[in-house]
Order: structure tokens, then C-alpha cells, then sequence
């Protein structure tokens, strides 16, 4: 080899760690410049001055970003049947919306696909759902006093914005919890003040959950749900890109273009056409038939459940179609188990163990295998 | 040289004795020393030549311009399959896409490439940028192209340039090809974005030519890489089938859920980020990423290209 080749092949490798340089800089600036640092805060400061930020009578300021959820439960690959913008996909892999907020029920909500993209556009008492796959606009009457329509067991399209995700969670803050707040966090590249809520029980799958809230606006930026013996959290939902300047107002207005299906729906009256209506009546039977086991971070829900009724229902329609795929994956990873309780099968996630047992009763719960046998041990 | 030689890309220099160009007779006379003398001026003014008598080979040559009309056939055999289905099939039928394109002529364009980018026109571009070195190795035309006191650097940057050029042509190609059909099929007027919104059919053209720069731009990375390969054999087939191993490759593991996250770092995942220009606001964004990653490739493969081409021994 010649002095010469060694010189020539340095501009490759020069170039390749650039590249490289180039991809770290973010991390590696981040390092350099130091953490950003908040004045110190304890737990219940930064949840009262989040309450008044939010809760002002403008509500939370103008903003619009790119919000990226990323879920790696552990769950046995799903079927991908229904669709990039089915919500079951939500339930693994990582899915980016874009979030613009004018503030005053404005607000605009827009998944891209690949040559594809839906949208969710609330202005006021009216709102258009937009799915170009299919061409159709749907004009959503919103009823007066008709909030409760997010009974449906699946997750929204709009379940992902932070700030719902983060009202969600600090509902379970209690004696259970240990509270801190790291004041030297940053999401899309802001300065914010991190909650980590630490659940005090031994038997729960969950390590901690971080929220992530904005240090000027306190708006919350970051969810992350990290189970046990895990770095890279299990779920996560925050912004990747956010600007708290008031969007255009295009973004708010629809008008539906020339050739498209114009459908109606009213929310709450009707509901998001009968099928929903049936399920959120479904899920309230269900509701009723619960019983809990265990208090806190290891509660566990019991309920009765017939694998034959599931079977039969999911062979029903096109949606139901995609369920029965997933059931049976599901089913499929499940392991058997027995104890002094019974037996019955297992399926077991990162967050997530649920207990199917041969008497008839599901059991689910954030906790280890051992305690879902314990509390199927209870009557 | 015949006519006859030219148009079949072969370069035949009569009356010269074959001299096998190595390492030693290179640096027997450092470049410098021969370059230094001759005016920058004239030094670009040879280079601009020797891009216009290659480009002149390129589109010259049969096979490249058959390649072309492949190209430009697809289009047309789109528009009228489409135009079949949204005649016979009743609107509900339709998938959303298929409205749009029978909606608006432009729309016919943007599925034309979103076809086009994932195989077609990467063999195309490989095809030429992947024979561009080795092709002239392979032939043993290679040291008459260096004979002259040219430099193998921009002998390479003539190559790549030549490519990059084939590559937009190819990029036009469709467009002009996909915008004709649909113009001749479909009714104009105002376009309907993947967002619902409507824009005027000026800014729909404005929207298809960022998108030829765009995919121009990827098609130009990925001719960097082929012309990397390029360089490290003397048949042309392997470089092109190198290319092509690439291609599929990198769209078989973009196919695996699990390997999401190196997906990124994946050329062809950036080809089809020119959607974004149906969106409402232009997702300025992706198309910078998109960018900023052909731009790494080229980087990356241009300099092995050069850190391989300038030290080979040349012997054919």
C-alpha cells in the first residue's frame, strides 16, 4: 500500500464522519451547551402553575407542532389489515400527527401517509373529517353536552395530544406515587420541566412515567411510559417539533373540494355512526361487570369473559375482521398456565399481563405475572 | 472516429499504441505539473466540452434513449387503465387516489412517480450512471479518456455530471409523459391536495416541478452510488446489478416492521417523501430531510467514487 491510498481514502472516511457528526449533532450540541436549567420547582408548584397556564380563560396559547407516538409494548406482531390509519396500528410502532392549535376550539389535526393523509379540522362548533384514501369529507355536528363520547375502548386520533395524554395520567397521581420533577429536561428542543411519577408498588410493570412540560408555557410536551428493566420507554407520545406562534388560518377552514363525498354525522346524538354507539354501550355493560383487585399502580381488572362470545362477535364486518386477525396472534403467543386458582393462558407485554382464565374471567393488569395469579386466587 | 463508432458509445482512437496507464506513469508526471501552465479558463472550457460530447453519447446512444421511452410509456399505460376503471366502475368503487387522478389531470403525474420511484426509474438511472467508468474500462476505451492531460477528477466529476443529467431527464420524462396523458384524459382545472384543500392549476404545475427537483435529486444520489460501483469493476453489468442488489435490498428491509428504525438511513425511504408537496401547508420539512439525505450520499459515495477512481491502476 502507498502512503498515497491511505491519504485518498481518508476523504471517504472523513466524509463518512461528517455524515455521522452531522446526524449526532443534535445530541452532541445538546451535550456541549449543557442541559437547559429551570429554577427549581417541587411537584405540586409545577402542577399548580400547569393548572393556571392551562386553565386560563384563553386556555392554552396558540401553537403547532409535529407530535411523533411511538409504542413498543412488547405486544406479538399485529396483523397490519387495517390500514396506516387504523387505530389498532396505534398500538405498535411509531406514528407522527401534525398538531396546529389556534386557541378558541380551533384546532387542526392532520396523520400523513404516504400519499395519503386524514384530518381532523375543528373550528368552533364545526368540524370536518377529512380521509383522502377514500375522498370523503365528513361534516361533524358536535351536540352540546356531549363530551362524554370518548367512552370507546379504541384510542383516538386525538387521544394523542399531549395535553390529554397528560390529564390521563396525573388523575392516578396519589398515595401510591412517588412524585419528582427533574428541571434540566428538553423535548423538541425546549427547555422543560420533566414530573416523573414512580409507582410505589413492587408488583407493578410500570417504572416510571415522565411527563414533560413546556418550561414558559407549561404545556405538556412529553409523555413517556418506561417499564420495568427497560431504557427506551415503552410509550411514548410527545412533540418532535413545536412553535408556539398563532398557525394560519387556512389550516381552520374547510370547505370540501369539487367531486368528493360530503357525509353528515352528528356526535353524541347518533353517535360516530351506529357502530359506535354499539360498542360505547358495549364497553359500559363491561364496565359494570368489573371488579377490582388490588389498589393503586397494581389494580387489576377482573372481568367475565367468554373466549367463544369474542370469537363469535369478532367474525362480524370488516373492522370486526381485523380483530379477529389480532385475537388470534394474540392467542396464539399465549402460554399456559395453572396455579391453585385454576388454569388458563397467559399473555404477557411490557406493560400489560392479562390472565384469561378456563372459569371464565379475564384478568388484566400493569403487573407481574405473579400478581395477576394472586389476584386470580381471589374470589 | 466514424459516426457509426459514436452512436454506439464505443471510442476508437486510431493510430495510438495501447499503453497501459498505471500508478507509475501517473506519478512519473504529477498532475500540477501539467495543469499549472493551462489557464483556468481553458481548463473549464474543456471540461464543459467534455460533458457536451458525453451527454451527447448518453442520449445518443439506443439503448439509453429506449430507456427513456420505457419510462415514458408507463405513464400512458397508467392513464388509460385509469381512465378505463373511472369510466366502467361505479364512483364507490373508487379508491380516493383514483378519484383524484380522474378529478384532475395534474394528479396523474404525482401517482406516476409514486410508481416509478420504488423500481423503474432506478434501474434506468442505474443503468447509465453504473456504466459510466466501468463501461469505458470494460470496452478498453478508459486510457484514451486519460490520455489527455484532463486529471481522472474531472474525468469522474464529467461522469457523475453525466449521470446527474440523465437522471433529471429521466425525472421529465415521466412528468412531461404522466402531465400530456392527464391533460388529454382528464379535465384541468383547480387540484384537490392530499389535505382536502384546492389549489389553482398554476400552482399544481409550480407543485410538479418541485417534485421533478426533488426526485431529480434523489435519482442524482443514487447515481452516485452507482457510479461508485462503478469504479471498482470492469463490467458494467456488475455495477448496474450492484445498484440494483442496493435497491431491492433497501426495500426489503424498508418492508420489515421491525427494522423501522434504520429505515432513515435507507435511500430509497426518501424518494417518496415528494408527497409532501400535496400537503397543505408544503411540508417544507421532509423535503429538507429528504435533501439533506441525498446530500449525504452523495458525499459519501462521490468520495469513495474518487478515493478509488484516482488511485486505480488503469490497465484496459
Amino acid at each position: 500500500m502507498r502512503r498515497g491510498t491511505f491519504v485518498r481514502w481518508g476523504v471517504p472516511i472523513a466524509a463518512a464522519a461528517v455524515i455521522g457528526a452531522a446526524i449526532g449533532a443534535g445530541p452532541v450540541i445538546a451535550a456541549v451547551s449543557g442541559d437547559p436549567v429551570l429554577p427549581e420547582r417541587s411537584a405540586e408548584q409545577l402542577l399548580a402553575d400547569a393548572a393556571a397556564a392551562t386553565s386560563k380563560q384563553q386556555g392554552i396559547a396558540p401553537m403547532s407542532g409535529t407530535v411523533q407516538q411511538t409504542a413498543s409494548l412488547g405486544l406479538p406482531a399485529l396483523p397490519q389489515t387495517g390500514g396506516q390509519t387504523s387505530p389498532l396500528s396505534l398500538l405498535s410502532g411509531s406514528h407522527e400527527v401534525k398538531v396546529w392549535y389556534g386557541g378558541d376550539q380551533k384546532f387542526r389535526v392532520a396523520m400523513p401517509t404516504q400519499l395519503n393523509e386524514t384530518n381532523l379540522i375543528v373550528n368552533g362548533d364545526q368540524a370536518w373529517y377529512w380521509d383522502s384514501a377514500t375522498n370523503t369529507a365528513t361534516k361533524l355536528t358536535i351536540k352540546e353536552g356531549s363530551e362524554q363520547k370518548h367512552t370507546t375502548p379504541v384510542p383516538q386520533p386525538t387521544d394523542l395530544t399531549p395535553p390529554q395524554a397528560a390529564q390521563r395520567m396525573l388523575e392516578g397521581v396519589d398515595e401510591h406515587t412517588s412524585v419528582r420533577v427533574i428541571n434540566n429536561a428538553e423535548v423538541a428542543g425546549r427547555p422543560a420541566y420533566q414530573l416523573v411519577l414512580t409507582p410505589k408498588d413492587e408488583g407493578s410493570l410500570v417504572q416510571e412515567v415522565r411527563i414533560a412540560l413546556d418550561g414558559e408555557t407549561y404545556v405538556p410536551l412529553q409523555v413517556q411510559l418506561f417499564a420495568k428493566g427497560s431504557a427506551e420507554p415503552a410509550y411514548q407520545v410527545g412533540f418532535t417539533q413545536v412553535t408556539f406562534t398563532p398557525p394560519a388560518a387556512e389550516n381552520f377552514t374547510f370547505t370540501p373540494p369539487a367531486g368528493a363525498k360530503v357525509e353528515e354525522a352528528t356526535l353524541g346524538e347518533e353517535g360516530f355512526g351506529k357502530k359506535a354507539e354499539e360498542r360505547a354501550e358495549h364497553a359500559a355493560d363491561v364496565a359494570g361487570q368489573v371488579k377490582w383487585v388490588g389498589e393503586g399502580w397494581s389494580r387489576v381488572a377482573v372481568v367475565p369473559f367468554k373466549l367463544s362470545d369474542l370469537q363469535a362477535q369478532a367474525g362480524q364486518g370488516a373492522d370486526e375482521a381485523n380483530g379477529a386477525a389480532m385475537l388470534d396472534t394474540v392467542l396464539k403467543s399465549a402460554t399456559p398456565v395453572s396455579g391453585t386458582w385454576g388454569s388458563g393462558k397467559l399473555i404477557k407485554t411490557k406493560l400489560v399481563t392479562a390472565l384469561l382464565t378456563d372459569d371464565g374471567r379475564l384478568l388484566v393488569g400493569a403487573v407481574t405475572p405473579e400478581e395477576l395469579t394472586k389476584a386470580a386466587g381471589v374470589k | 472516429m466514424s459516426t457509426a463508432d459514436t452512436q454506439t458509445g464505443i471510442r476508437r482512437t486510431p493510430g495510438l499504441v495501447p499503453v497501459a496507464e498505471t500508478m507509475r506513469t501517473t506519478e512519473r508526471h504529477p498532475p500540477e505539473e501539467i495543469s499549472a501552465p493551462v489557464p483556468p479558463a481553458r481548463r473549464t472550457w474543456a471540461f464543459w466540452r467534455l460533458l457536451g460530447s458525453e451527454l451527447g453519447l448518453t442520449f445518443r446512444r439506443p439503448r439509453n434513449l429506449a430507456l427513456l421511452a420505457v419510462l415514458a410509456l408507463v405513464p400512458i399505460v397508467l392513464g388509460i387503465g385509469l381512465w378505463i376503471a373511472a369510466g366502467s366502475g361505479g364512483d364507490d368503487e373508487m379508491s380516493g387516489l383514483i378519484q383524484d387522478v380522474a378529478g384532475n389531470s395534474l394528479m396523474l403525474t404525482f401517482l406516476s412517480f409514486s410508481f416509478l420511484v420504488l423500481l423503474l426509474m432506478p434501474v434506468v438511472v442505474s443503468v447509465v450512471a453504473g456504466d459510466s467508468i466501468a463501461g469505458e474500462a470494460g470496452t478498453g476505451t478508459l486510457r484514451y479518456l486519460l490520455a489527455a492531460p484532463a486529471g481522472r477528477t474531472r474525468l469522474l466529476a464529467v461522469k457523475y455530471l453525466n449521470a446527474v443529467v440523465f437522471a433529471y431527464a429521466a425525472t421529465a420524462v415521466v412528468a412531461l409523459s404522466a402531465l400530456l396523458t392527464g391533460l388529454i384524459l382528464f379535465p384541468g382545472g383547480s387540484v384537490t391536495l392530499l389535505s382536502g384543500t384546492t389549489v389553482s392549476m398554476a400552482d399544481g404545475l409550480l407543485r410538479i416541478l418541485v417534485t421533478v427537483g426533488y426526485v431529480g435529486a434523489g435519482m442524482a444520489a443514487l447515481a452516485a452510488v452507482a457510479v461508485a460501483l462503478s469504479t471498482f469493476t470492469e463490467v458494467s453489468i456488475g455495477a448496474i446489478a450492484g445498484t440494483m442488489v442496493f435497491i431491492i435490498v433497501c426495500q426489503v428491509l424498508r418492508a420489515i416492521p421491525d427494522l423501522a428504525p434504520i429505515a432513515p438511513y435507507l435511500l430509497p425511504t426518501w424518494f417518496t417523501n415528494f408527497d409532501a408537496v400535496l400537503r397543505s401547508p408544503i411540508d417544507t420539512a421532509a423535503l429538507r430531510d429528504g435533501l439533506l439525505a441525498f446530500g449525504a450520499y452523495i458525499m459519501l459515495f462521490g468520495s469513495i467514487a474518487w478515493a478509488r477512481f484516482s488511485g486505480k491502476d488503469i490497465t484496459s
